[in-house]
């Protein structure tokens, strides 16, 4: 008893130093310090770390240091290299707290490294049931921390906590029945004492939801639908019953605005993919933003991006938040490109539409209306025969993070001016099995095609600059307080872009995909920035 | 007498199913012949199963799609029907290929390898042409193999076509010979750079990304470029081929076509 008093004064006086670490020499103070609900609120007042999948809470995906800046980046040199023994291609956004770095393996692993190394601490191995029904490789993108334990989603359609100092699992909690297709990928979102997650297998019927778990216990505390029951009005949106297997995943990380007791979530296609036939209706709520109370999970508002797709547009984007001036007012803004090749900004206390233009090649809508919804083109459904039309079905961008600098007041986001001949088929669900309704097949070889960063004013979704990418990106971004914009590429690169002009200042192969995003923190006074290629997470650093 | 060899024959018959029965069950699959199911109703089956399972990653008529490889003209990693049905089962690992459903029957397995096998299908089809006098057209008067390897012998300046009867079929060689400029795959695109000096060179794209090039010239010389060392560069995405097929006499060109598409990988 004695001891576990002098322990939690020991805690709370170490909780105030997290902030001086850079000044303190090395080694004279312990690593690690417990994430409290606050400092998460808080995040962007200490650079030196990252402690969430998207930086902050509200999920610019900024670094605040600026070290390394637009005039030294091209002295960046590599730091370490932390092989991850899977071969993969990793998603993985490693998260940093006070000199240890969290990373999530293939399939879903995740290990703890000395951040000034890469040199391991710990390593919890996830076990598997060997009937996975995984849609799109054994991914995971990351953990989240509270206090002194991460939260981490799993291929079997669990949430596990784990002991950050020790690796140790400390709860494991089935969310749904990986068997009926239902799989989990993304890092989770801690809102207050709580875990806010999301699910996959969108193209295997499932029914959607987001879901919130006590962070101590594991007990869920609310569930909310992605596809409203029959007791709901918007459930007639579907035609018969096809909201049972309407899909609507959720499969990314949201945002939470803590002055609103908001959290945002964005939710996937509408199943079967490609055939629209079977589930005639608007299809509330795939394809869309979600607002959900943080303390009861019940919906203020939404805003579906794509009613009644057909072509695998999932709305999942990770939400960016931030607050600007519009015709004089201070707005409290969402901001979103969306896979079916539309940038919005949208008010995010109302669900308000305020702008929307295409920030990619699109051939399916003629515009969208003065509340935001697509007018659609004529003849751009998929069809037995098969149809070109853009974007492709991997979307003008997909789910890698786009980014927003505070300093430039620009989002930035990965493009892709591509096509697709979709095609439409007849289809019956069976429980575990895909169900897309068709397919689709690209017209031309990919390097007829090609990727750009563009940087987009959010006040009226002007294209203020582009970076063309050759020939594809799907490679996330992550911008600095040294006003520079990092990315990668399908070959391996990974390069440094201005923020403001977007002229490229550096570069490197790092020989293998990049499907991730950047990070950036910083021990003992050094700037450092990581990102996963291939199977490998690299970090650099300014030559000394 | 009668009675007792009745009772030695089913007393065998007894034993010999008996040992059916014990004798450890081979695996099922394994033993399965693909070609029980190699009807043109399973080969619709079988597609049917792609589409939904497969076409996602592989593009709905197996030609390649985002997340998996072309199925069409052969694959990297197996030659049998049975190592085909292990990758179909049980996925790849250490990569995103991942196997069909579990509910999925044995049977409809097989259906999804005839379905695969009828894309690879190199038909034994007979060929007006005379391959013997292919293969000499091929190296003298065609000036074919100035540009192209068999087996070894022969240049650079086009693919090796030491198996391209695996790859193509009759009609596509002949529009291959006749019609070079359509679909032209990126590796065989020209890209002409200009240096900083003003002087050109040119060569096929043997490898392009953002930040450089890698180009093969008309001497065979490699070459790598920075693109943001050179003044310029310009994609030119018609084929180098001399359309030879169109001055060849027609029952030459059957010859090349006949000896084109018996370069296949020696059986063992
Ligand atoms: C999630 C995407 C995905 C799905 C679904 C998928 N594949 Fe694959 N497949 C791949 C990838 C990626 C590879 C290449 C793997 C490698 O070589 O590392 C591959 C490889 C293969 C190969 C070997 C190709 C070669 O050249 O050796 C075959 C055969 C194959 N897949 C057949 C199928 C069939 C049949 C199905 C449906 C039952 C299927 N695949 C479903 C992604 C997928
Ligand atoms: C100047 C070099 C050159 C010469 C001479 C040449 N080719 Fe080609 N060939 C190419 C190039 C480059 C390609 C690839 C571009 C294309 O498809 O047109 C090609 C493509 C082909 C292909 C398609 C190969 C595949 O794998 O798809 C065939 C078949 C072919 N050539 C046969 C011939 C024959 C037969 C001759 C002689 C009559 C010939 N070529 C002469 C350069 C040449």
């Amino acid at each position: 008893m004695q001891r576990l008093t002098i322990g939690l004064a020991l805690l709370i006086a170490a909780v105030p130093v997290h902030g001086q670490e850079s000044e303190s020499t090395p080694g004279s103070t312990p690593l690690f310090s417990p994430v409290t609900w606050e400092r998460l609120v808080n995040a962007a007042d200490e650079p030196e770390n990252w402690l969430m999948y998207s930086g902050t809470l509200d999920s610019q995906h900024y670094s605040g240091l600026d070290q390394v800046h637009n005039r030294n980046v091209g002295e960046l040199e590599l730091k370490w290299a932390y092989q991850i023994p899977q071969l993969d291609r990793s998603e993985t956004v490693p998260v940093v707290v006070d000199g240890v770095m969290f990373i999530t393996e293939a399939p879903s692993n995740v290990v703890a490294v000395d951040a000034e190394t890469g040199l391991q601490y710990w390593r919890y191995n996830h076990e598997l049931p060997d009937d996975l029904r995984i849609c799109c490789g054994r991914n995971n993108r990351g953990v989240a921390i509270l206090g002194d334990t991460l939260y981490m989603s799993t291929l079997d359609a669990h949430l596990v906590a784990i002991d950050a100092r020790s690796g140790n699992l400390l709860w494991n909690a089935e969310t749904a029945d990986h068997r009926a297709g239902y799989s989990k990928t993304a890092a989770p979102l801690i809102v207050k004492d709580q875990v806010v997650t999301g699910i996959a297998g969108g193209e295997f019927g499932i029914r959607g939801f987001v879901d919130s778990y006590d962070a101590a216990s594991g007990d869920r505390a609310w569930r909310a639908w992605t596809i409203p029951g029959p007791d709901h009005p918007d459930n007639q949106t579907w035609a018969g019953d096809s909201w049972r297997t309407g899909g609507s995943a959720s499969w990314i990380t949201g945002s939470y605005d803590p002055d609103l007791d908001l959290v945002y979530w964005g939710t996937g296609n509408p199943g079967p993919d490609w055939n629209g036939d079977v589930r005639l209706g608007d299809n509330l709520y795939s394809d869309s933003a979600l607002a959900l109370n943080g303390t009861t999970g019940n919906m203020e508002w939404y805003f579906q991006f794509t009613p009644w797709d057909v072509h695998d547009w999932d709305a999942i984007q990770v939400p960016i938040l931030a607050d600007l001036e519009i015709d004089g007012e201070m707005r409290k803004l969402m901001m979103w490109a969306n896979r079916n090749a539309f940038y919005y900004t949208l008010d995010r206390e109302t669900g308000e539409f305020l702008v929307g233009k295409p920030f990619a090649k699109q051939t399916w809508a003629e515009g969208l209306d003065s509340n935001g919804r697509p007018i659609r083109a004529p003849n751009k459904l998929p069809t037995p025969e098969g149809n070109i039309v853009s974007p492709p079905v991997g979307g003008g961008t997909n789910w890698f993070s786009p980014a927003y600098s505070p300093r430039t007041e620009l989002f930035y986001v990965q493009a892709y001016d591509g096509e697709d001949i979709f095609y439409k088929r007849d289809e019956d669900y069976v429980e575990g099995d895909q169900f897309t309704g068709g397919g689709s097949q690209r017209p031309l070889p990919i390097e007829n095609y090609q990727s750009a960063i563009r940087a987009i004013d959010p006040r009226t979704g002007d294209i203020r600059w582009e970076y063309e990418i050759q020939p594809r990106s799907t490679a996330g971004i992550m911008t600095t307080a040294g006003d520079l914009v990092f990315s990668g590429s399908v070959d391996g690169f990974f390069y440094a872009l201005d923020a403001v002009s977007g002229e490229e200042l550096w570069h490197i192969n790092l020989g293998r995909r990049i499907h991730t995003a950047p990070m950036s923190y910083s021990v003992n006074g050094k700037q450092h920035v990581t990102v996963a290629a291939g199977n490998v997470v690299y970090t650099f650093a300014l030559n000394e | 007498m009668p009675m007792r060899s009745l009772w030695t024959i089913t007393a065998t018959a007894l034993l010999a199913s008996l040992c059916l029965i014990t004798t450890p069950a081979a695996p099922r699959a394994q033993e399965l012949n693909a070609h029980e199911f190699t009807t043109p109703l399973d080969i619709r089956m079988g597609e049917r199963l792609f589409q939904q399972q497969c076409g996602r990653c592989h593009g709905i008529d197996a030609g390649g799609g985002e997340l998996g490889p072309d199925l069409t003209s052969g694959y990297r990693t197996v030659s049998t029907d049975a190592g085909l049905f292990d990758i179909i089962r049980n996925g790849l690992p250490n990569s995103q290929m991942i196997g069909i459903s579990r509910a999925s029957t044995d049977q409809s397995v097989w259906m999804v390898v005839s379905y695969l096998n009828s894309l690879n299908e190199t038909p034994d089809v007979n060929l007006p042409g005379n391959a013997t006098n292919g293969e000499q057209l091929f190296a003298g008067k065609g000036n074919c193999s100035s540009c192209h390897m068999v087996n070894g012998q022969g240049g650079r300046r086009g693919q090796d076509l030491s198996r391209v009867g695996e790859r193509r079929d009759p009609d596509e060689l002949r529009s291959d010979l006749q019609n070079p400029d359509e679909e032209v795959p990126p590796r065989w695109w020209t890209l002409r750079v200009t240096r900083q000096d003003g002087s050109v060179v040119q060569g096929l794209r043997m490898g392009e990304d953002t930040f450089s090039m890698r180009i093969m010239d008309a001497d065979e010389n490699l070459w790598s470029f920075a693109k943001d060392s050179v003044q310029s560069y310009e994609r030119i995405t018609a084929s180098t081929m001399p359309a030879t097929g169109r001055t060849l006499t027609s029952s030459e060109l059957d010859d090349l076509i006949a000896y084109l598409y018996s370069l296949r990988r020696e059986e063992s």
